[in-house]
């Protein structure tokens, strides 16, 4: 068995609501290996987006309790500047609602991630490379032929496969995905979600796909995935193995 | 990169922007404009108070200075002097055709000198006109014609032509029509005989017929010779206690008028030659009496006998003595010079002191409250200005609030809190320096065009903004100073990206999950 690349190792998160402290995340811990698809599932408010926004370091874990760790780097070590670096790089997130910038057209919203991530000198000097990597993924979403459309002349099934295009422009290590198909209907999520596997699939021998972890309420969605994990009580209970890899 | 990007984006594809682009704009221009006017208001100011007086002034009211010739003789051997001219300064009353008296200041002159210390000739307005000015396109300016075009041998005969009418306003004198020579004349400001010229809003003036069967327009010139058409000054002379004597009083013609543009001068000053305006004032040279006679007991023979009142010839006085100074030599050195001139002038020749002030010394008090005015004008119109920072600030509050969740994204995608705070930034700054350039160019139009503006609000709505009597010009400064420019343009880009620092700072320091999560 290969090293996790992603690990949340007991992490707790506890809001503050005025002067009441909310505990969301109690003692959570899970692994993400290379080239997994694990599904998180849970209830609503169980703590699902929160766990993932904490393994794509857009948030923090109470401090001195647990620590995320990608390949082997706690992310609390990280300075500000690294980990957007992480963010820009190492992952790529796609949320339910889409949040596709509206200002943008298709191919700007793939883009945007890139130009984030390599800043003006460094995206112009790759302009033409990403600019085909961009329409390559559009193309695999089946969009070659709305690049220059804005979101709102999307459906919604639509948008969120230029959401995952432009999670995937900078080949993250790990795709984040929460919820990617709660707003569609069962048969577009189907055909997204089939879309996400062949993509993945692309990758050839099972450490080199793409690795996935996706938050779910569905049962049905989350069989899609190589493993599922469980929130319950802001605790993860895990090993409900779907299929059989690790 | 991507900042670049939404910029434009957020730029074009949203009205709030362009109404923040709008209030840095009308900011700008009202700042710039305010303080273009006012400034060239002051440096007009600064010009005219020269006007008259040359650089430095010798100034003796009470007894006045006799030999002066010498004082001048040995102020126009100082390198540091250029010229050197005496002049008798005095108040008088003016009574004008059609009953009207008015309080007049009565400049005694040595045309040739006075102009070489003040530039005398180039403000005599009655003279030929080559081309009419831009606001003039019918060339109703009368200096655009012959002043009689009817009569030629009349116009020759009594001197009615522009060449004349000049030389003779330099010279101070008017041929008499009865006599046919040459008689001295004043030369009033335009302003003076008020109703008489009457001020075309383009900036000439039209004179109006005095009389009801004028010879033609410019029996104004002519008026001596004519029974109803008269000029009367009057003069005070004092003595040398200061006591008033007779009232002095002569009739004259008018050979020219003069115009400085400044309506202190244009409305309030006489200019009459120097000889003349002395012999009224009692300061010219004559034999007077100092002791009083009587009778007296001769010591020697114990016999009375008559004694004869003392005279003696006390030579002319002038109570002024204005000095220009030798090209680079600053006003205040030759002020400091003309001090020792005339210090040593009034020890040889046991003169009483006398006031040596620079131009800016004589106007220092109504400079310095111009100074103050404009200063305080700025301080409000800057204050008004900053409401447009908070209205970039509360616009950009808005935007932030409404783009909170592109701020999420865009964190999501990696970027970070600089990045997004100079997104924001940026777009100030955009919004400031295409509001600040439209400002100036708005600005620039306006003030270029402030004179015609003027008119046309005067002509369409009866508003008189800027009344000569008021504002001391006959003409709205219209020019538009480039480091003026620079400074308040620069102020207005500034003031957009203070207005949008908050905000921006705001939008660096969001919680991207917050911000994601917004709705
Ligand atoms: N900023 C916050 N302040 C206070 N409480 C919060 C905050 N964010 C989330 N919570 C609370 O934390 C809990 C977990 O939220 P989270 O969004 O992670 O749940 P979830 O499992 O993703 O639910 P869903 O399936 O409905 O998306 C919820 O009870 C929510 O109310
Ligand atoms: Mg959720």
């Amino acid at each position: 068995m290969t090293a996790p690349i992603l690990q949340a190792k007991n992490v707790h998160k506890t809001y503050r609501l005025g002067r009441v402290d909310v505990p969301v995340l109690h003692d959570a811990s899970m692994q993400v290996h290379p080239g997994e698809w694990v599904a998180i599932l849970g209830a609503s408010g169980s703590g699902k987006s929160t766990l993932m926004h904490l393994l794509g370091g857009l948030d923090r874990p109470d401090p001195k309790k647990g620590s995320v760790v990608y390949e082997g780097r706690d992310l609390a070590q990280m300075s500000a500047r690294e980990l957007d670096q992480y963010r820009a790089s190492a992952v790529g997130f796609v949320f339910q609602s889409y949040h596709l910038l509206p200002e943008l057209n298709v191919l700007e919203n793939v883009l945007s991630g890139a130009m984030v991530r390599y800043g003006r000198f460094g995206y112009a000097a790759r302009k033409s490379t990403l600019r085909s990597r961009g329409e390559g993924l559009l193309d695999a979403m089946g969009l070659a032929h709305r690049l220059g459309h804005r979101p709102v002349e999307l459906s919604g099934g639509e948008r969120q496969r230029v959401a995952i295009a432009r999670s995937l422009i900078n080949e993250p290590a790990v795709l984040l995905a929460d919820e990617p198909t709660g707003n569609l209907d069962q048969k577009t999520g189907d055909a997204i979600l089939d879309a996400v596997e062949k993509l993945r699939d692309r990758g050839g021998e099972d450490a080199a796909k793409q690795t996935i972890v996706m938050v779910t309420h569905s049962r049905e969605v989350a069989k899609r995935a190589d493993r599922l994990v469980e929130l319950v009580d802001g605790r993860v209970r895990s090993g409900s193995e779907a299929a059989g890899v690790s | 990169m991507y900042q670049a990007l939404l910029t434009r984006r957020y730029l074009t594809r949203r009205i709030m922007p362009l109404l923040s682009a709008l209030a840095v704009c009308l900011s700008t221009a009202m700042v710039l404009t305010t303080w273009s006017v006012m400034g060239g208001f002051l440096q007009v100011l600064l010009d005219s108070g020269k006007t008259f007086v040359g650089d430095v002034k010798i100034h003796q009211p009470s007894r006045g200075m006799q030999h002066y010739d010498k004082l001048i003789e040995s102020l126009e051997a100082d390198p540091q002097v250029a010229r050197a001219t005496p002049v008798v300064e005095t108040f008088g009353v003016l009574s004008l055709p059609g009953d009207v008296t008015k309080p007049i200041q009565v400049l005694g002159i040595e045309p040739e000198s006075y102009n070489a210390v003040t530039g005398y000739y180039d403000t005599l307005h009655w003279r030929a006109l080559e081309k009419p000015s831009k606001h003039d396109p019918d060339q109703t300016d009368p200096r655009l014609h012959p002043p009689t075009p009817e009569n030629q041998d009349r116009a020759d005969r009594l001197e009615l032509t522009w060449p004349k009418i000049l030389e003779n306003g330099m010279n101070l004198r008017r041929i008499d029509p009865r006599t046919l020579e040459h008689v001295p004349a004043m030369v009033p400001g335009i302003e003076v005989s008020g109703h008489v010229n009457q001020r075309q809003p383009g900036g000439w003036y039209l004179p109006q017929p005095l009389v009801d069967n004028p010879v033609d327009i410019f029996d104004w010139y002519t008026m001596p010779s004519h029974p109803r058409a008269k000029i009367t000054l009057r003069v005070l002379p004092l003595t040398d206690s200061g006591h008033a004597v007779e009232m002095a009083s002569r009739i004259m013609p008018v050979a020219n008028e003069f115009r400085t543009g400044n309506y202190v001068f244009d409305n309030n000053l006489t200019i009459v030659p120097l000889a003349l305006l002395q012999d009224m004032m009692h300061m010219d040279a004559a034999e007077r009496v100092i002791g009083r006679g009587g009778i007296e007991i001769d010591p020697q023979t114990g016999k009375e006998r008559i004694v004869p009142p003392r005279t003696v010839v006390e030579p002319a006085r002038v109570n002024t003595v204005l000095v220009s100074a030798a090209p680079g030599v600053a006003v205040n050195d030759l002020r400091d010079r003309v001090q020792e001139i005339y210090d040593a002038f009034a020890i040889e020749n046991r003169m009483p002191d006398a006031s040596v002030q620079t131009w800016e010394q004589i106007n220092a008090g109504f400079i310095g409250a111009v100074k103050k005015e404009i200063a305080l004008v700025l301080v409000l119109f800057t204050f008004i200005s900053i409401t447009a920072v908070f209205l970039v600030l509360s616009i950009f509050w808005s935007m932030v609030n409404e783009k909170t969740r592109d701020i999420g994204i865009l964190r999501s995608l990696g970027a970070s809190r600089a990045g997004i705070a100079w997104l924001w930034l940026r777009y100030g700054l955009v919004i400031g320096l295409v509001g600040s350039a439209l400002g100036g160019l708005l600005s620039y139009v306006i003030v270029r065009n402030i004179n015609p503006i003027h008119e046309w609000l005067g002509s369409a709505f009866n508003v008189v903004v800027w009344d000569p009597k008021v504002y001391y010009f006959t003409e709205i400064p219209n020019k538009v100073d480039p480091t003026t420019m620079m400074i308040v343009l620069a102020g207005g880009v500034l003031a957009s990206a203070l207005g949008a620092l908050v905000p921006s700072l705001r939008a660096a320091f969001m919680d991207p999950v917050r911000a994601l999560r917004y709705e």
